[in-house]
């Protein structure tokens, strides 16, 4: 069979086998360019801040612009191009965005309500969350063990039209602040453990949740908590789909969370990146150091990498392609990325770093959200391979689900889930 | 703005890796003691010839396909994936040091052969050191009547011993300036290159007859060599991902305390670690190629960037890919060796990843100046 090319005039080639084939019209040619800077879109929404420089969250939400990818009537249904725009105009005006102040009412729990939620939880809750009035918390982790999550022992108890919860919940960001939260209990402890699972979203303030601070090593904002549930009523009708959804639906909120993730950003996606790094080493001198020089151009590129990643899952999404692995593959490279860089601008600073100092290296103004400024980043930075998965789960999940490796023994997973303690399936 | 392959971009890859995995056969190198004289060099060439490929990066104006970055690396990744032995590498650097510094009439004569199959290109640039900025150990040019003549040495020269003419760098008056030679009138001796996929030799000239390029010289290196840094890296993306997908493969069949040695963590994590550089690297590459097809001002820094990390993610990954397999992966009959010879010699050829992170830095350094 011969094979030959044939160029058509401004698109890539076209193969043909054999005998000539209908050359077929194509548009999606690869495109590394970012909106045009007079893309009416972004016209559009300048012209906007410029009539709201300082917008209140309602205002905001009002706009579409909170949750601008999410449909009529919360969003604007943008693509993930218009969502690109959308933010680089929200940082130019230096405003902070609502997915960046409340990234787990707007990303995790409000997509969620979107997918699981009844009509009645939405108008209830997607407002307030999407103005900010709302700050979310996610109710996961138990002193059982976060890692193997399907372990977790807090029950609830159907009571007439309520649950009755009674448990403990462990290492929930903000759960101090929030209004409200998702919780995913234990329904049914004669299912196998992942089975018997059940979300619910409750209010902070309902009698019987004790929230109680962990002050957590940084010594600086106070990162997580931990919740205590006693003869907690919630309402069936603030159940997450049905009896038994609660794994999967945690599992899709924790997939969202690290996809978010996969950002040049140095914690968990958010803060400065290698090119601020970069600036700051350069401005202060610091990159003429051999050894500084090498390692910040190593950052340097891996981070214009992850920023290439997140540019092709977004891609991807508006092509209709199903996602590639780099959403899998982002966290796991995204997070000891950030741990990496914030250590060099550290080092940068030698000893003096050792003293509690913002002035780390220099940072153009600019929202970097809670992690904006080096000091407060590397000291946080060990968090980075724990949360949201740890380092280890993300690469069982890859090697698993990605690259189709044996799973993992688990010989609790299909036994009852009150059968596990039992003397022998112990044995087992 | 679109970071996705077309479904062209798909189809080409696609039909690369028909033809490739039709004919390339590394079987004789796998025999003990073999060297690249028994990796078909020359006939797999003439099929690629059939298939155009001499031509990819060639405009159509001299007879080429007039391929963009984003396609010559969905073939590249091919010729890479599969160690394709052939000389694909000098003729296409030869190229593009006529590309960027012949004049007009030598582009339109030099190019239209090679297109058409008939001449095979090696560019001479790099010194015994393998350094590839002029410095002591230069070739020098002198004008004789109408002609010039060159004397000295170059080595490391991709290609040189199959080529039928070679780019030479070489000093005239003091200045950098690139001429056209004839194989015949040189002397090329293979070099034992480790990777024996690929043939690379010395080149003796002493006096040889020599055409100058009559084009802008200063712009043929940075030219060319911000296309070698492509094209390594996208071989290197690709031979990435064939290191991880080969090692995955063997991790599923191999039991060892009644388990495939896949289901230890200490196996599966590694391959985890390669997924996520695989994927890096695949997407230095194409943006890589983007900024070059579109000559945006950023396709320096890109070009140097993704050759310097997919050199070392593939260096990684057939490191770790020869563990996975134990002593067998260690084996001349096994392949294995064959890409992580292919690996090391990529993060040597033009520099090593560190020399370019160098250069990305010194770029930074430019832009914030
Ligand atoms: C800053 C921060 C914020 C957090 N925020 C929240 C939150 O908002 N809500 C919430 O619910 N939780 C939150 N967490 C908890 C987080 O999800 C858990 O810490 C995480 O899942 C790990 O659980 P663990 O701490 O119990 O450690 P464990 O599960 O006990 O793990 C301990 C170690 O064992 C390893 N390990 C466990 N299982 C395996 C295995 N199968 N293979 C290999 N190694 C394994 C782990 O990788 C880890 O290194 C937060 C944690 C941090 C650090």
């Amino acid at each position: 069979m011969t094979i030959f090319f044939v160029r058509q005039v401004g698109k890539v080639v076209h193969l043909v086998y054999g005998k000539s084939k209908q050359l077929e019209e194509q548009d999606s040619v690869m495109d590394f360019n970012f909106p045009a800077q007079d893309d009416p879109r972004r016209i559009e929404i300048r012209e906007w801040f410029k009539n709201h420089p300082a917008p209140s969250g309602k205002q905001i939400a009002e706009r579409g612009l909170a949750a601008a990818n999410w449909p009529e009537p919360w969003g604007l249904s943008a693509d993930p191009e218009l969502m690109l725009i959308i933010e680089e105009e929200f940082a130019r005006a230096g405003v902070i965005m609502p997915a960046v102040s409340n990234p787990i009412g707007v990303n995790q729990c409000g997509q969620s309500l979107l997918t699981w939620g009844t009509e009645e939880m939405r108008q209830e809750l997607l407002p307030p969350t999407l103005s900010g009035e709302y700050l979310w918390c996610m109710l996961f982790s138990e002193p059982s063990g976060g890692s193997d999550l399907g372990a977790l022992r807090t029950i609830a108890r159907r009571d007439g039209d309520d649950f009755v919860i009674n448990g403990q919940k462990i290492w929930n960001s903000a759960a101090d602040r929030a209004q409200i939260g998702v919780v995913v209990v234990r329904t049914d402890s004669t299912a196998p453990k992942h089975k018997g699972l059940t979300q619910f979203v409750i209010d902070m303030n309902m009698p019987g949740i004790t929230v109680r601070p962990i002050a957590d090593m940084t010594g600086e904002e106070n990162e997580y908590n931990e919740v205590f549930f006693e003869d907690v009523r919630v309402p069936a009708s603030r159940m997450l789909g049905k009896e038994g959804d609660g794994w999967q639906i945690t599992m899709e909120q924790l997939q969202t969370e690290r996809q978010s993730m996969t950002k040049p950003g140095a914690v968990w996606g958010s803060g400065p990146s290698a090119r601020e790094l970069m600036n700051g080493l350069i401005q202060t001198g610091r990159i003429k150091d051999p050894l500084i020089r090498d390692e910040a151009a190593a950052l340097y590129v891996e981070g214009e990498l992850l920023r290439l990643l997140s540019m092709r899952h977004l891609s991807n999404k508006i092509n209709g392609k199903p996602a590639g692995i780099e959403g899998n593959v982002g966290k796991m490279v995204a997070s000891p990325h950030g741990q990496k860089m914030t250590d060099l601008a550290k080092r940068s600073q030698g000893v003096a770093g050792m003293v509690y100092n913002k002035d780390v290296l220099p940072l153009p103004p600019k929202h970097f959200g809670l992690f904006d400024n080096w000091d407060y980043a590397y000291w946080f930075s060990p968090a980075t391979t724990l949360g949201v998965g740890t380092q280890e789960i993300l690469k069982n999940t890859i090697a698993e689900r990605v690259l189709g490796l044996p799973r993992d023994v688990d010989p609790t997973a299909r036994v009852p889930f009150n059968e596990i303690n039992k003397p022998n399936v112990k044995a087992a | 703005m679109n970071f996705s392959l077309s479904d062209d971009h798909e189809a080409l890859r696609a039909s690369a890796q028909n033809f490739l995995d039709k004919e390339v056969d590394l079987s004789s190198l796998l025999v003990p003691g073999a060297t690249v004289a028994k990796s078909g060099y020359d006939e797999l060439w003439e099929k690629i010839a059939g298939m155009g490929w001499p031509g990819l990066i060639i405009p159509e104006a001299y007879g080429g396909l007039g391929m963009d970055y984003i396609d010559l690396v969905m073939i590249i990744g091919e010729t890479g994936r599969t160690l394709a032995p052939a000389p694909l590498f000098g003729t296409l650097a030869g190229s593009w040091a006529i590309l960027a510094g012949g004049s007009e009439e030598q582009k339109a004569a030099l190019l239209g052969l090679v297109a058409a199959g008939e001449t095979k290109l090696a560019f001479a640039i790099a010194d015994s050191g393998g350094s590839y900025e002029p410095g002591a150990d230069e070739v020098i040019a002198n004008a004789s009547g109408g002609e010039y003549i060159l004397t000295g040495n170059r080595s490391f020269v991709v290609d040189a011993a199959a080529a039928d003419k070679i780019i030479v760098a070489a000093s005239l008056n003091g200045a950098r300036r690139y001429f056209v030679v004839d194989r015949a009138a040189v002397a090329a001796e293979l070099l034992e290159w480790r990777d024996i996929t690929r043939q690379v030799a010395s080149v003796r000239l002493e006096g040889a007859a020599a055409e100058l390029l009559e084009g802008d010289a200063a712009s043929v290196w940075p030219f060319v060599r911000n296309r070698l840094y492509l094209l390594l890296a996208a071989e290197s993306a690709a031979g990435t991902q064939a290191a991880l997908t080969d090692a995955v493969d063997y991790a599923k069949q191999r039991v060892a305390f009644g388990r495939p040695i896949g289901a230890f963590q200490a196996i599966k994590h590694q391959l985890a670690e390669i997924a996520g550089q695989a994927e890096c690297a695949g997407a230095a590459v194409q943006y890589a190629a983007w900024t070059l097809s579109v000559d945006d001002p950023r396709a320096t820094l890109a070009a140097t960037m993704a050759q310097s990390y997919a050199s070392e993610a593939y260096c990684n990954a057939t490191y770790r890919n020869i563990q996975v397999f134990g002593a067998i992966g260690f084996t001349w009959e096994m392949k294995n060796h064959l890409f992580y010879k292919r690996a090391r010699c990529n993060a040597e050829l033009l520099g090593s990843p560190r020399q370019q992170r160098e250069e990305v830095v010194s770029f930074l350094e430019r832009e914030a100046a």
